[in-house]
Formats: structure tokens, C-alpha cells, sequence
């Protein structure tokens, strides 16, 4: 979701009421529970949370870490809509006439305790499109002698995707992978386009394979939520698009697929070059002389 | 995706009718296309279950000579159904019956324009704050709102037909 | 089989290209002031509908054809994104060609065995 900037200058209610749905992996059981929270101006969700594990709750379990919208930890279903609690203002979720936070642990996901849930498939899933560099010239990789070269428009055709911060409100959010547990995902099959737009990457025919398959990337239907959630505009749902039609067109036989080959190694170091004539010495100066006199640096100087 | 993790993830799945109702119960700003993307299908529905029983309607001026309804055969028997379903209830469904084929072939067209040629779609851009992704403000968000537009007019325009 | 699923979702954007103009022609049928009656409903008597089925038989019966691939193939997939298993898989298969094959062949004979008017 788009940071809403406005909203940290807004003063939230003084009162909010956090609803929670909790899951206790021991008991097993579920249920809703209410905490009163005074906010302030600023306070995100995260806040809200910390406060009530210090202060009212101390079993409440929630994930967080960076507490800035970097490590992806924090996600869960705020009001019905997969956000990052550490970048959600309270001001922005809460109004003074309906002072109610509905917190869920991310859909899609297998609860491990209240709002902590299990991430294991969703990296399966993002391991098994080979998110790494293949190169067919092993022997350059293993001993580089140059640069692979890249212009700054290629750079940011994979820029963007690879800020991915792997929070996965995207495959939450996401209708398709709501009802196939073996769909990709949204992350996973942007991961593969962030790589096959590569110039660098010249794995493109393994990971074709990989999405060409029932639960890849033509599962997908554009309902574009992925993108509509995603904390850092990695655009996914654009991305699977492009994914789709890049497959299409090297099934049909059209693709070509962008090259870029190791630059000539840097020249070896030569001999000093003389300095300028004007970064010399003034004539008559006498280097010796200089570094003995002292230097007075007085701040009251007139 | 190893066995055990398919265990976790099976276990802990909130019910089949949970995860199917995720299209009405995860709610996102700004996104329109889901609501075209449920559409979609329930139109396809509507669409399909419409075919196959159109498809036995306009086969009867044959399978009544076999079966004749009402003793009618062969196009007598197609004057007598058509009579049936010009009543207005039956015209109701036809309505939405065309609503729906409006809806669905201006949308898919657009679907077929974003994901088999991949044009309408957002470029990569250097990321900035607010974090809006371009995909969501690209030539396909405006093609969204003609499709919604024209099936409506289209839409108003088969009532003045099917009422009129 | 590499490349099942694009050629599956090749064939389902074929067939949408194709039924967008079979579909238009069909539609335009009921047009009433093409055929100089008044009404939608004049547009469906045995003599328009047969004189229509003289010309253009073999349009519709090819949109019969592609508009049940694609609508059944839709339904298809949509049934496969449950994963109830290899069992559920095939029985949805099956399904789908035998309702594909009675519909497709009912079609047929509506326009091979035409009684005239
Ligand atoms: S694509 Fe966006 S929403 Fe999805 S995991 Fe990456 S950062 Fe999170
Ligand atoms: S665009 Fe595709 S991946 Fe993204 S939410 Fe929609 S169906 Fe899921
Ligand atoms: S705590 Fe790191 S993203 Fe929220």
C-alpha cells in the first residue's frame, strides 16, 4: 500500500480499541481479544502492539524487527488489509467516530502463534525459481577477470523488483493463492521476472520451465491486489504480466533474450604521472621551512 | 515444496470456504481490478451454464421431432418455446445473460491485451515515495474504467432491445 | 509436458480472438431493424431464424464449438485451482471432454439435420 505521508500529521483518537485474533498453538484454540491503547501522534500499529506486550499482555506474540518498513517481518491483516503494522499509522487505520483495529495474522499463511505466521512455503516457493545469477561461462565466475556490464536503463528495468523486501503481504492478498495452495505466488513469479530481465543472467530457459507449469505464472489473473498492497511498489502483478507475454513469445519462438558479457579487465597500473604545473610548489618556497612554522588558527581573530 | 512443509501448510488452513471467500474478504485500496477480476468470472459462470442450455434451445425444431413437447414438433415446437420465454421473468435472465457477455468480452479483451502482448502495463521505474506501483496508474487502470463504461451503455442499450 | 500450460492459455486467448467476431456476428442477428421488423422478439421466428441458419450455419456452429472450449476450459481451470488430488484431476478431465464432445455434437446436428420450414 502506498505510504500514506498525511496521516503521521494527523492526531489519531485518544482512545483506540485493538482487536486481536490470537491462536494458541498449544491449546489450539482461537479467539478475539480486546485491548484499550491511548495513542498518540506518530504511533504506528507496531507501537500499539509493543506497548500492549509491555504493559497489558505479555503473551501476545508478534514478529517485528526493524521496526522501518526494511525486514519484512511485521505483516498481518490491519482491518482486512494485508499492511506492514511498523508502517501503519494508528491515525491512518483509527478515526475518532470508529477507534477499532481489527488485527489478523497474514491469510494465506499457517498461523504459528497469534499474529506470527509460517513463511516456509512461501520461500520454498521463491527458492524454487532459482533467484540467483546462472551464468554459462563458469569459469569467468569462478575466476573473474572483469565487470559484466550493464547500462543504468537496464538497472532500472531490475531495480525496482529487487527491492522486494519478502514481507509477503502480496501472496496474502492475493485471491489465486487463497484458494491454490501450490500456486507460485506473486512474490516467487516476480522473482523470476526480476531475473530473466536480467542482462546479466542467462538462466532464462530453467526458469521458463519452472513457470510454465499448473501453478505457475498463467494461474495468475490479474486482480493486481499484490500490487495494490505491496509496501515498496514492487509492482508484481505488472510484473507476472510481462512475465507472461515474455513466456508466450519464447514458446512461440520470438524471444531474444538481452546479453551482457564481461568487460576487458581494467588497465594494469603504469608509472606516476608528474603532477600539473600548477599543483607544483611556488618557486622559492622551501617545503622544510614550511612544516616547521606554526600554525595559528584563532577564532576571535579580528 | 518438501512433504512436511505441505503438512504445515494443509494443517493449518482455515477451511476450503475461508480461502475461497478471500476475493469478498481481503480488502485493498485502489484496486479495481480485482473487482473486474471477480467479474470475470462470475460472468464466465453466468456465460457458460447460458451456453449449454442455449445450445439444447435452438437444437429443438430437431430433438422435438423425437420428443415432442406439448405435441409440437420440428419449428412449431421453436414458435411454442420462444413464446414461453418472452415472459418477462425469462427476460430477466436474458438481460443479465447480456450483461454479463458485454462485461466479460470487453474485459477479456482488455486481459488479452496486458497479458498475452504485455502492452498497457506499468514500466519499471525508479521507486519513490509515496511507493504507488506504476502498474496501478498505467494505460490498462484507464482501459479498466472504458470497459466498465461501455458494458454499461451496452448493457442499457440490449434492455431497450430485450424490453423494448 | 513442457509448455502444457501456455499452450492451454494460448488456445483459451485463440478461441477469445475468434468469438469476439462470432459473438459480434451473432449478436448483430438480433438486431431487428436488420431484418425490417420491430422488435427483439420478431427477430426470433422460425422464418428468420431458419433463412439465418441457411447463411450462416457454419459461423454458428463454429462459435458453438469455441465458445464451449473456452468457457468449459475456464471452468476447468478454475476446478483445478482446489487440488483435491490426482483422482479429482481426472475425473475433472473426463468431464470435461465428454460435456464438450454431447454439446459439440448436439450443435452439429442442430445445423446438419435442420428440418425445413
Ligand atoms: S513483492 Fe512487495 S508485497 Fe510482495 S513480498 Fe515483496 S515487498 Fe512484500
Ligand atoms: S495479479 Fe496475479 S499474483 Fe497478483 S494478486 Fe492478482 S492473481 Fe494474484
Ligand atoms: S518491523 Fe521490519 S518491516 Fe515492520
Amino acid at each position: 500500500m502506498a505510504l500514506d505521508f498525511e496521516a503521521a500529521t494527523r492526531i489519531p483518537p485518544k482512545m483506540v480499541k485493538i482487536r486481536i485474533r490470537r491462536y494458541n498453538p498449544e491449546t489450539k484454540k482461537m479467539w478475539w481479544q480486546e485491548y484499550e491503547v491511548h495513542a498518540h501522534k506518530g504511533m504506528t500499529v507496531l507501537d500499539a502492539l509493543l506497548y500492549i506486550k509491555e504493559n497489558i499482555d505479555h503473551t501476545l506474540g508478534v514478529r517485528y524487527s526493524c521496526r522501518m518498513g526494511l525486514c519484512g517481518s511485521c505483516g498481518m491483516n490491519i482491518n482486512g488489509t494485508p499492511m506492514l503494522a511498523c508502517q501503519t499509522q494508528i491515525a491512518q487505520v483509527a478515526s475518532g467516530g470508529n477507534p477499532v483495529i481489527t488485527l489478523e495474522p497474514l491469510p494465506s499463511f499457517p498461523v504459528v502463534k497469534d499474529l506470527i505466521t509460517e513463511f516456509t512455503s512461501f520461500f520454498n516457493k521463491h527458492k524454487s525459481v532459482k533467484p540467483y545469477l546462472i551464468r554459462k561461462d563458469t569459469e569467468e565466475q569462478e575466476t573473474p577477470k572483469g565487470h559484466l556490464k550493464m547500462k543504468p536503463q537496464e538497472f532500472i528495468e531490475i531495480f525496482q523488483f529487487s527491492n522486494c523486501i519478502f514481507c509477503g503481504l502480496c501472496y496474502a492478498a492475493c485471491p489465486v493463492t487463497a484458494a491454490d495452495p501450490e500456486y507460485l505466488g506473486p512474490q516467487a513469479l516476480m522473482y523470476t521476472f526480476r531475473y530473466i530481465n536480467d542482462v546479466r543472467d542467462e538462466g532464462h530457459e530453467e526458469r521458463f520451465a519452472v513457470v510454465d507449469s499448473e501453478n505457475g505464472c498463467h494461474r495468475c489473473h490479474f486482480a493486481a491486489t499484490c500490487s495494490a498492497v505491496c509496501p515498496k511498489a514492487v509492482d508484481p502483478a505488472g510484473a507476472i504480466q510481462a512475465l507472461r507475454s515474455k513466456l508466450f513469445k519464447y514458446r512461440l519462438g520470438f524471444y531474444r533474450k538481452k546479453g551482457s558479457k564481461p568487460l576487458p579487465p581494467p588497465p594494469e597500473k603504469g608509472e606516476r604521472k608528474p603532477l600539473p604545473p600548477e599543483a607544483m610548489l611556488v618557486p622559492g618556497a622551501n617545503l622544510e621551512q614550511l612544516e616547521k612554522e606554526k600554525v595559528v588558527i584563532s577564532l576571535n581573530n579580528k | 515444496m518438501g512433504s512436511v512443509d505441505k503438512e504445515v501448510e494443509l494443517k493449518n488452513r482455515k477451511g476450503f470456504w475461508r480461502e475461497s471467500l478471500n476475493p469478498w474478504l481481503v480488502r485493498a485500496k485502489n484496486n479495481p481490478e480485482r473487482v473486474a477480476y471477480v467479474l470475470h468470472r462470475v460472468t464466465g459462470f453466468i456465460i457458460i451454464a447460458f451456453l449449454l442450455a442455449h445450445i439444447l434451445e435452438t437444437d429443438s425444431p430437431v430433438w422435438t421431432q423425437y420428443a415432442p413437447i406439448n405435441g409440437l414438433t420440428a419449428w412449431s415446437a421453436w414458435s411454442y418455446i420462444m413464446h414461453v420465454e418472452s415472459a418477462w421473468y425469462l427476460k430477466i435472465g436474458e438481460f443479465i445473460v447480456a450483461g454479463s457477455v458485454f462485461f466479460h468480452a470487453l474485459n477479456g479483451f482488455r486481459l488479452l491485451l496486458t497479458e498475452f502482448f504485455g502492452v498497457g502495463i506499468g514500466k519499471p521505474v525508479e521507486p519513490k515515495p509515496p511507493y504507488e506501483a506504476p502498474t496501478l496508474s498505467a494505460p490498462q487502470r484507464t482501459w479498466l474504467y472504458i470497459v466498465f463504461v461501455l458494458s454499461i451503455v451496452l448493457w442499457a442499450f440490449s434492455a431497450y432491445l430485450i424490453f423494448g | 509436458m513442457a509448455g502444457k500450460a501456455s499452450n492451454i492459455q494460448l488456445w483459451q486467448y485463440i478461441t477469445a480472438i475468434m468469438l469476439i467476431f462470432l459473438l459480434g456476428y451473432h449478436l448483430v442477428q438480433r438486431l431487428p431493424w436488420l431484418y425490417n421488423v420491430s422488435t427483439y422478439d420478431q427477430t426470433l421466428t422460425s422464418a428468420i431464424v431458419y433463412h439465418q441458419y441457411r447463411v450462416g450455419g457454419w459461423a454458428l456452429l463454429l462459435l458453438a464449438y469455441v465458445a464451449l472450449f473456452h468457457g468449459l476450459n475456464g471452468v476447468r481451470n478454475m476446478l483445478f485451482e482446489l487440488h483435491q488430488g490426482r483422482i479429482y484431476n481426472t475425473v475433472i478431465n473426463v468431464l470435461f471432454w465428454i460435456v464438450f464432445i454431447v454439446f459439440s455434437i448436439i450443435a452439429t446436428v442442430t445445423v446438419a439435420k435442420l428440418p425445413p420450414i
